[in-house]
């Protein structure tokens, strides 16, 4: 009986494998196997999984006591979205474009990061290390930027932008050669990246460091300020009071270089070859370890080039603090995933989570909405509740693909069943 | 437009509270009860930096003075955390823009945003933390400075009673900068009035993260015989009050009261960053705060001070320690800043 259903099993199992590519014989990574999964989810999956996170963060604001439709109201009128609606006028109206000013500038480099994850995702890479390649992107823009007095303004922006892309590239790019060479995880090899980085940030522009401000006695752990030159200009809202900046447009170009890289170049396509089966590739004639590396130096510029648009746009220096607490290349991995690796999911998915991160400050949170020192501690809620169902969602599939074989099975015991009765 | 000029009237009406509050001779504190709109007390924001209210530093202290204030002044008050640094800017202009009276932003990781935002609210008052007012910033911007060399001076004349004779203490810096140097500065005076024949050693970690630097060379100045290590390292720090703890001599704290870190801590010189708070907002309320200036804590107004001295000194020790202190008050020591 056992033996029958596992051959029964094995039968309905093979025809249901989501995803185009059919593995066969081949055993695929984790992140394969993932994105293998995801790309049968389609649209509702994604949204699915947000409403979820949405509803469970309700039920925790109401345990807490407050009313959750009031809270979200708040959260929701903090993100600055309600802009978008034409009948909000007056003083709601302004205030509403100053929040939304800010959620796009925090959406800015979670679309950029986050196609750092999606372009390795297509490749069948999980890297985790955007934030380290955020960080050396932000280092080597604050340095280019506050260096060369006198330089031409725009060049100057240029020069910045091109050399953090170069060294997030790079960044990325000893990953990518690890694993094509020696086969080393990318997993692995991005996260201590990510913490050389961060002790590289940290020793820098610390007390004494090589690029340390002495202004204030040489007193306080931070870069020198970037030139007033390479500041990328406002173009909605106060310059004094981070307005939006242009490099928004960087990362929406950023969205169509993507695309257009992926699905028109052939460059995208062995990438993507690759990240759907490296076997099947290689039997087709793609090097594979090349792609590895390609793809994953061209993920590093994404979060490099993220590092130089916060640099140039609205922090114009970086505190030592500042590294240590960015959370930019981590919340990017939830984006990619709720994305699903796509140039628009991305978007909206970045739209979400800088939403989140705006809407859930304590500015936003009226004391007699929701207490304002639990604030802080929803923000993280929801961002994990999302997570916690990107992942998930993955489980709900599965458990939709189990579905029939257990139907299966229970019908053949029922069977059974009947003629012993 | 019509924001702008509802924000301008709330302030001219605060500042004709403050007035009458002021006419009123004194009489500040009275019933915030029967206030009318007009008389309404200022209402008082503040701003954290990253560390969170949790941070069991800078951010809290300045918390406790906010609360105290509201219960002892009656200003209605409003807390923002800033979860990263993109909150800064928009945290205290939101503040002003709703009309508060004083913005308090939490340490120097504001420096610059305070002063963006100070300007384009010249009407609201803003204030800052261990950061000083310096010329060419905004008029509307009182930055507050600590004058730790007192509270150095304090510890170290206690452990130059503690230690008789041709004794030695010691003391360990992050860094060589000037916040650091005053305490030390302070350190080795206080120790050399209460005894002259201590020898003071002090060294650097050029570190304020990694606790094992300090813990070496705590334990260093141990090996040449110090009784008494003092640290100025932040997270460093703590390992050289564990050095002292390992060896068996004392430890004294820095910035918070460490007291709480066990017997071993002899006290600490602590910067009461509540008392800044508070002091600050009631000089608002008694319509005596000035801004476009540096104000400075020191031991006169109790803005840094000796911290809780271990039960095992002698209460005569002690006595001494709280006469010279009074003399600090008065002004009658002058404390060298720097270290020779």
């Amino acid at each position: 009986m056992t033996e029958e259903e596992r051959v029964a099993a094995a039968e309905t199992r093979a025809p249901e494998e989501p995803g185009e590519a059919k593995p066969g014989g081949y055993a695929p990574s984790v992140a394969e196997r993932l994105a293998l999964y995801q790309r049968a989810g389609g649209v509702i999956t994604p949204v699915l999984t947000a409403l979820l996170a949405f509803l469970m963060g309700g039920v925790v604001v109401l345990a807490s006591g407050a009313n959750p439709l009031s809270t979200y109201r708040a959260i929701f009128d903090g993100t600055g979205l309600n802009w978008l609606f034409p009948w909000v006028s007056g003083a709601d109206r302004s205030l509403a474009a100053i929040n939304l000013q800010q959620t796009l500038l925090l959406t800015t480099p979670l679309i950029l990061c986050g196609l750092a994850v999606a372009f390795a995702f297509r490749c069948g890479m999980f890297n985790i290390g955007g934030q380290g390649q955020y960080v050396v992107g932000s280092i080597m823009s604050v340095w280019v930027a506050s260096a060369f007095v006198g330089m031409n303004g725009p060049l100057h922006i240029f020069l910045a932008v091109v050399v953090a892309a170069i060294a997030g590239g790079v960044w990325a790019g000893i990953a990518g050669l690890l694993k094509a060479t020696v086969g080393a995880h990318e997993v692995i090899s991005t996260i201590m990246l990510n913490w050389i980085a961060y002790w590289i940030g940290s020793w820098v522009f610390a007390l004494g460091g090589p690029l340390q401000s002495k202004a204030n006695g040489g007193s306080v752990p931070v870069s020198h300020d970037i030139q007033a030159n390479t500041h990328l200009p406002v173009f909605w809202g106060d310059p004094l009071l981070q307005g939006l900046h242009v490099g928004f447009f960087i990362a929406l170009g950023a969205l169509v270089v993507y695309w257009v890289t992926l699905n028109r170049t052939t460059l995208g396509f062995s990438v993507r070859a690759v990240g759907f089966n490296p076997e099947a590739a290689r039997y087709g004639g793609i090097a594979v370890p090349r792609n590895y590396f390609v793809a994953m130096a061209i993920s590093g510029v994404f979060a490099g080039v993220a590092g130089a648009v916060d640099i140039l746009g609205w922090e114009f220096r970086i505190n030592v603090n500042d590294i240590q607490a960015s959370q930019i290349g981590f919340i990017a991995i939830a984006v990619a995933l709720l994305g699903r690796n796509t140039a628009i999911g991305t978007f909206l998915a970045a739209l979400l989570f800088g939403a989140l991160l705006n809407g859930t400050s304590t500015r936003h949170l009226d004391p007699a909405v929701f207490r304002p020192d639990l604030a802080s501690n929803l923000t993280l809620l929801i961002q994990g509740l999302v997570v916690l169902f990107v992942g998930a969602d993955v489980l709900v599939l599965w458990l939709w693909n189990q579905r029939r074989r257990l139907r299966l099975g229970r019908a053949r015991r029922a069977a059974e069943a009947a003629p012993t009765a | 437009m019509r924001s702008r000029i509802r924000l301008l009237a709330v302030v001219a009406a605060s500042a004709v509270a403050v007035l009458a509050l002021v006419a009123s001779a004194g009489a500040a504190a009275a019933a915030p009860a029967h206030v009318t709109a007009r008389s309404a007390p200022p209402k008082i924001g503040l701003v954290t930096d990253i560390g969170g209210l949790n941070d069991r530093s800078f951010n809290h202290l300045a918390y406790l003075g906010l609360q105290q204030a509201q219960r002892k002044l009656g200003v209605p008050v409003r807390v923002l955390e800033s979860k990263s640094n993109a909150d800064y800017v928009p945290n205290m202009a939101s503040l002003a823009q709703q009309g508060y009276s004083l913005v308090i932003a939490v340490g120097f990781l504001m420096h610059d945003s305070v002063r963006q935002v100070a300007k384009r609210f010249p009407n609201t008052k803003f204030m800052i933390i261990d950061d000083a007012w310096q010329k060419g910033d905004p008029k509307n911007l009182e930055g507050t400075v600590f004058r730790e060399q007192e509270a150095g001076y304090l510890v170290g004349y206690l452990a130059g009673l503690l230690e008789k004779g041709a004794a030695t203490i010691s003391s360990v810096g992050g860094q060589k900068i000037p916040p650091v140097d005053r305490y030390i500065a302070g350190y080795m005076a206080g120790a050399k009035a209460a005894n002259p024949d201590i020898t003071v050693l002090n060294a650097y970690s050029q570190d304020f993260q990694a606790p094992d630097k300090c813990k070496n060379l705590a334990l260093q100045q141990i090996g040449q015989g110090s009784k008494v290590v003092f640290q100025v390292a932040g997270g460093c720090g703590l390992g050289a009050l564990d050095a002292a703890k390992q060896k068996h001599v004392w430890g004294i704290g820095v910035d918070a009261d460490q007291s709480f870190l066990g017997p071993h801590i002899l006290t600490s010189a602590v910067k009461r960053v509540d008392v800044d708070v508070y002091t600050t907002i009631k000089q608002l309320r008694n319509g005596i705060f000035k801004s476009g200036r540096t104000f400075t804590f020191k031991v006169a107004n109790g803005g840094v001070d000796i911290g809780k001295i271990s039960p095992k000194v002698p209460k005569a020790i002690v006595n001494k320690v709280m006469a010279i202190k009074a003399k600090i008050k008065k002004g009658q020591i002058t404390i060298p800043a720097t270290v020779p």
